[in-house]
Parts: C-alpha cells; sequence; structure tokens
C-alpha cells in the first residue's frame, strides 16, 4: 500500500484528461481534485473511474456549491490516496449510479431525503435516514428549511410501514429484531429471514438515531462545532474531531505544532485501544466466554481511567481544537502513560493467549460471518472490517495526515475475512497502537500546543482512520460561519457489509458476527 | 482423561481482584441497603437508547466490568421493559424513536421508574431545537431523575441511582 511515488493529483490530472478538459478541474486545499461535469460527460467518467479502480467514498448534496447556483451533487473517489469530486448540478434530472456502484444507493437515498433530490433509475427509493414519522415533501437540508420544531406523525397506519425486501419460498420465515435490542446497545432493526436456523437474507433498517447533526452544524461558528464532531459517535471522539478541525486547518493554513501532533496522534491510538478492547470484550462474551471477556472489559476500563488522568474525559473529549489542542498534557503524566502502556501490554498478551487457546471460542469465531474481498471496493469497505479481509486499506498509510508519515502503522492483513480474523487484526492493532505511542512519548518535542490562527473561509475534504475505518469529513466555512458540515463514518459504509456477512450463518451467531464489526449506529444515523 | 473428583477438592481458581476501589465499595453498599428496603433485595433495569452518541451505553456497560461489577449490589440490567422496575432512557428523543421510546415505557409493569440518563437525555443537549429530535426523555415520559454528563461517569450513574432509592422510599412512606 505504502511507495505510490507519484503525486496522485497528477495521476488524476492525467487519467480524467482524457475524457474531461483539465482546465474545469481545481485543486482544493488537501490536493483533492474538483471538476464540474455534465449530464453527457457524466457516465463515461464514472466507467472511466471504476474501471481504473476508483472507489466511491462519499455522495452528498451542497445548495450553492461553487459551479451551480442550485443544488450539487458531490461524488468522491479514492484511489491511493488521491481524490477526485464530481460536482454534477442536481436541478437537472440525474441519473441513478446504485446498480453499478452498490455503495451509492444508500447515499442516494439520503441526498433524496435531505434534499429532495430524485435519481431516475435507482432501484431502491424508500426513504432513507426520514423515517414513516416525517411528512412528505419535507427535505431538511435544503436551506430554505430553518432548523427548528416540525410536525410528525404520532402514530403509523400500517398500510404506510416501512416495506422490507419480501423473501418468499417454502419454509422461509422472518424474524423481526429492534429497533430495541435485548442488551445494552445502540437501536436498529435487522428483518432476518430465515430457513430452519439458518439465515437467507437479512435487511438492514438504520437512522433510528436520526439527531439531525448536518443541519445542527449549518451557521454555527467552526469552534462551536467541534462539539457536534464529538458528539457524531461516542468512541469516535478524537477521530471525528480531529477530521473536522484538520479541514478547518487546512482550510485557513494554520500550521499545527508538532507537539499538537504528537499528543492528537496519542489520543487518536488511545481511543482505537479502548475501542478494540470493547470489541473484543464484547465478542467473548457474545460466545459465552466470560473468562476472556472480563480480563479485556478490565484492561479496557484501565484505558479509559487513563484517558480520564490524562484529559479529564474518559472519552477524551474538549481536548482537540482547532489549532492543535485545547491544553497541554504535562510531562509527568506522559510518564505515567508510558509506564502504564508497559504493564498494560503485558498483561494484554496474557488475556490475548488465554483467548487464542481456548477450543470453545476458536470453534464460534472461525469461518463465521465472512465478508469476501470481492465486496471491499463496490460497498467501501474500510478498517479492521477490510483489513481482515485482505484489503490493504488504512487511511494512516493510504493517505498519512499529521505525523503519520514518520510513525506509520504496521497493518495487519489477514485474508479469510471471518470473526477470527477481524479478533486477530484488532489484537494486533491494539499492541502496534501501544508500541506507536511508545514512539510518540519517546520523542516528544517541547513547545507550545496550539496555534491561534483566523479561520478563513474555503472547503475541504479530510480523511482520518477511526478505530472503525476511513472517516470523512467535509467541511465548508462561508463568513466564517459553517455552510456545510458532511460527515461520513466507516460505519455508513461497513453496515452494508453485514448483509453479506450474515448469510449461511445461523441467527444465534449474529451477535458475535455484528460485535466483530463493531458497527456503530450513531455515526451511521448521525 | 480429568477426574472430576479431584478438581472438586483443588481449591478454586480464581484471582484476586486488585481493581476495587474504597470511594465504589462504598456508594455499592448504600445502594444495596437502599435497594434492600425499597425493592426488597435487588432492581431490574432497563436500558434504552433513545438517540445517544452511544457514549452513555458504553458508559453503562462499564457497570458490569469487574471494577464495578454492580450485580454485587442488587442491581441487574435486564433484557425486557416487562421484567424492569427502572428504565435508563439515553440520548435525546428523536422523532424516528418516539414511538419505540413510548411503546417500551407502557411494556413495563408499575411501579415504575424513569431516569434520564446524559445531558442529550436531560434536556435535549446540543441537539435541543434540532428538527430530528423532541428534546429530553421528559418530553415523552414522566421522568423521575436526572443524571447530567457528557456522558457521565459510571461512578455519577450509581450516584443517580442512590438517589433515586432514596427518593422512592420516601414516597413509599407517604
Amino acid at each position: 500500500m505504502a511507495g505510490e511515488t507519484v503525486d496522485p493529483a497528477a495521476h488524476i490530472f492525467e487519467i480524467i484528461g482524457t475524457v474531461l478538459s483539465v482546465e474545469s478541474m481545481t485543486r482544493g486545499c488537501s490536493n483533492e481534485i474538483y471538476v464540474p461535469v455534465s449530464e453527457e460527460e457524466f457516465e463515461p467518467v464514472i466507467n472511466l473511474l471504476t474501471a481504473r479502480k476508483f472507489v466511491l467514498i462519499a455522495l452528498f448534496g451542497a445548495e450553492g456549491f461553487r459551479y451551480f447556483l442550485g443544488t450539487s451533487l458531490l461524488y468522491v473517489f479514492e484511489k491511493r490516496g488521491g481524490m477526485v469530486i464530481l460536482v454534477r448540478d442536481a436541478d437537472r434530472p440525474v441519473s441513478s449510479i446504485a446498480a453499478m456502484i452498490p455503495s451509492a444507493s444508500w447515499f442516494e437515498r439520503e441526498c433524496r431525503d435531505g434534499f429532495g433530490i430524485e435519481f431516475t433509475g435507482a432501484f431502491d427509493t424508500r426513504r432513507l435516514f426520514l423515517h414513516e414519522t416525517y411528512p412528505e415533501n419535507f427535505h431538511p437540508l435544503k436551506k430554505s428549511f430553518v432548523n427548528g420544531p416540525i410536525p410528525t406523525k404520532p402514530s403509523i397506519d400500517p398500510a404506510d410501514e416501512y416495506p422490507f425486501r419480501k423473501v418468499n419460498g417454502e419454509g422461509v420465515y422472518q424474524v423481526p429484531v429492534g429497533p430495541v435490542h435485548a442488551g445494552i446497545i445502540e437501536p436498529g432493526h435487522f428483518r432476518f429471514s430465515v430457513i430452519g436456523e439458518t439465515i437467507f437474507n437479512l435487511e438492514v433498517r438504520m437512522f433510528y438515531k436520526h439527531r439531525g447533526i448536518e443541519k445542527l452544524a449549518e451557521g454555527k461558528s467552526p469552534e462551536w462545532c467541534i462539539r457536534i464532531a464529538e458528539a457524531v459517535s461516542g468512541d469516535e471522539s478524537v477521530a471525528n474531531a480531529t477530521a473536522f478541525c484538520m479541514a478547518i486547518e487546512k482550510i485557513s493554513r494554520i500550521p499545527v505544532p508538532d507537539r499538537a501532533w504528537q499528543l492528537r496522534t496519542i489520543l487518536l491510538e488511545m481511543e482505537r485501544i479502548a475501542s478494540h478492547l470493547g470489541d473484543q470484550a464484547g465478542m467473548l462474551l457474545d460466545v459465552a466466554f466470560p473468562l476472556g471477556a472480563s480480563q479485556f472489559s478490565v484492561l479496557r476500563e484501565e484505558v479509559v481511567r487513563e484517558n480520564e488522568r490524562l484529559t479529564g474525559s474518559r472519552f477524551l473529549r474538549g481536548m482537540v481544537a482547532i489549532g492543535g489542542l485545547s491544553r497541554d498534557i504535562r510531562k509527568e503524566q506522559l510518564y505515567e502513560l508510558g509506564r502504564f502502556l508497559d504493564q498494560f501490554r503485558k498483561r494484554y498478551r496474557i488475556g490475548l493467549k488465554i483467548v487464542l487457546s481456548t477450543a470453545s471460542v476458536i470453534d464460534r469465531f472461525g469461518t463465521t460471518g465472512i465478508i469476501r474481498p470481492g465486496l471491499l471496493r463496490p460497498l467501501n469497505i474500510t478498517g479492521p472490517a477490510a483489513r481482515a479481509s485482505g484489503g490493504k486499506v488504512d487511511t494512516r498509510v493510504n493517505c498519512p495526515y499529521g505525523i503519520y508519515t514518520r510513525y506509520p502503522p504496521i497493518p495487519k492483513i489477514l485474508k479469510d475475512g471471518d470473526v477470527i480474523s477481524r479478533f486477530t487484526v484488532k489484537a494486533a492493532e491494539i499492541l502496534d497502537s501501544v508500541e506507536i505511542i511508545r514512539k510518540l512519548l519517546a520523542s516528544m518535542p517541547e513547545g507550545e500546543v496550539r496555534r491561534e490562527a483566523l479561520v478563513l473561509d474555503g472547503y475541504t475534504l479530510s480523511l482520518v482512520e477511526s478505530p472503525r475505518g476511513e472517516n470523512l469529513a467535509f467541511v465548508w466555512v462561508k463568513n466564517g460561519k459553517i455552510e456545510r458540515y458532511k460527515v461520513r463514518t466507516a460505519s455508513f459504509c461497513n453496515w452494508q457489509a453485514i448483509e453479506h456477512a450474515v448469510q449461511g450463518n445461523i441467527v444465534p451467531d449474529f451477535p458475535v458476527i455484528n460485535k466483530s464489526l463493531n458497527l456503530s449506529y450513531a455515526g451511521t444515523d448521525l | 482423561m480429568v477426574n472430576a473428583f479431584s478438581c472438586m477438592l483443588k481449591s478454586k481458581v480464581t484471582e484476586n481482584v486488585l481493581v476495587r476501589n474504597d470511594a465504589i465499595e462504598k456508594l455499592g453498599r448504600l445502594l444495596k441497603r437502599e435497594v434492600d428496603a425499597v425493592f426488597g433485595g435487588s432492581i431490574a433495569i432497563r436500558e434504552l437508547d433513545s438517540g445517544s452518541d452511544n457514549a452513555t451505553e458504553i458508559e453503562i456497560n462499564a457497570l458490569n466490568n469487574a471494577f464495578y461489577d454492580v450485580e454485587r449490589f442488587g442491581i441487574s440490567f435486564v433484557a425486557s421493559p416487562r421484567h424492569a422496575d427502572v428504565l435508563l432512557v439515553t440520548g435525546a428523543v428523536t422523532h424516528n424513536m418516539a414511538i419505540a421510546v413510548k411503546k417500551t415505557y407502557e411494556a413495563m409493569p408499575s411501579p415504575k421508574f424513569v431516569i434520564a440518563v446524559g445531558d442529550d437525555a436531560c434536556d435535549g443537549g446540543i441537539f435541543a431545537g434540532s428538527y430530528a429530535v423532541l428534546g429530553g426523555a421528559e418530553k415523552i415520559l414522566p421522568v423521575d431523575m436526572k443524571i447530567p454528563g457528557n456522558p457521565p461517569t459510571p461512578a455519577q450513574i450509581l450516584e443517580g441511582l442512590l438517589a433515586l432509592m432514596r427518593r422512592a422510599k420516601e414516597g413509599k412512606r407517604k
């Protein structure tokens, strides 16, 4: 995955230049390329990009964006750290690309709900984040809608209920689960079509937690918006705040001090360790192995207490700021962190050894919930889920930000794509994160942790590797206020993999498959 | 072949727990006393996420780890609202969850208590005023207790439970 010596942007200029005029392309603040595309040019460009193995990593709308007065659609394609954004005029009829690029289906449905854009030829035109309770013709992301209370339906007529995909056949029956689940977890609905005990089909329905994050950010000051970024998904607070601040720093050309980046990276990796430990404990609990689960949940608690000691917040909130960090972490505290990690690593290895030498765990984890490598690109699967299925994708390596060029992680790539692969990848990542933090601690520079600077107007994209995979933030500042904040977490795309991963598995294995993917509901529903 | 009898004669295979801390133990003992007095030994809690960012769920889950292990204090988390005495609501109530929230509450047997956990559940938090939320849990449920925080720590959640027990005891006396 490393070793790409050519400038990715130049590579894109070269490829797209064969169908579009180079004059229309412009470079953004993060070296991404924007290019307006007419309807005639659109299909050839999409074909070209998919043929050249570019991945659709996001698709969203924005009003009054640069080239068009009305609503624009921004199609973000990525390949090896190079990003190209096709900007399409959505006030004219637009065609769906979901049949060609499956990940586009949820994106298109999201744009339809948000902006009222109809995609011709779309195979799925059901509403996505606006459930039945919302009125018709309500599109919250339009600028003409001023954020505030709206009338909703107090009850839903059975005829208006969400139409799930019909699965018929001899012996097929439905198991509806959720939105309220049996454990202490987030709400979502799973519609299983089952034959005997075997899952024949699963349809996931999300967005019960839709809180209107993107609209909420509009018109707010960039400073205030960090709180919104931190609330996107609880255990990805640092990742989302970093993605947001990084975008603002690129737009305003704020040089972030080295010490701030080193400390930020420590926080990012501490967040990854805590998240992975929680997953591992959960996975072990789901296969009824509390001995292993309790070891990892004890370690997880110790890590979040360490977080609290360092930052005052168990979730590391309130630390990441525009231009660096809101406050420094003292030398003695960092020294203590190093000591903690030394003993943490020893105890983690002992726990891991117990787990991986327990036959019943291996039996339940192995060959369960396989994600085939062929799904990765069409669905834009990222993070440990992709790396356990042979995907050489890690934003920290492919598209390094901050100081990851100097402290690159060593990604663990496995091929089987089952639960044990994901467990093993996460185990390796925990130990790798410890290693990264130790190196950062050993070379911590002195100096300021924040560069105060004026926030300028502009827009850009940023990518961050959260514990769950690649998170994207598009930030557009206009007159000093947030004009558009689009966040696409790894979970939004990874959720669609679970429908494939569970097929042919038994219903009782669903919880462990779900936990092994550790998908964020809040980060998807926004 | 393992001799089952010899296993019984051996000393127990448990480790010394080094994770307990005095403040939590003291809080737990107080809580246990109140739970015994008001609910006759144990309370059953159902957690309901009405639109949180998941941080609060993570902290509630932490109550079951070895540091807190709240089942020792007579507190258990149950899978069904039909078995629950207390409903812990987290997050601002979204429109998409409103019907499910009401149904969950209605499924609980009386007498029942509702605790709003976290800033968003208390009054909508940063989401107050968003088109997508009704606001805090009290918009559709009778809330007996609020535990603010972004998110509240496990210890703060335990303190909130203790306060609820004390209030319930007052109610019982009347």
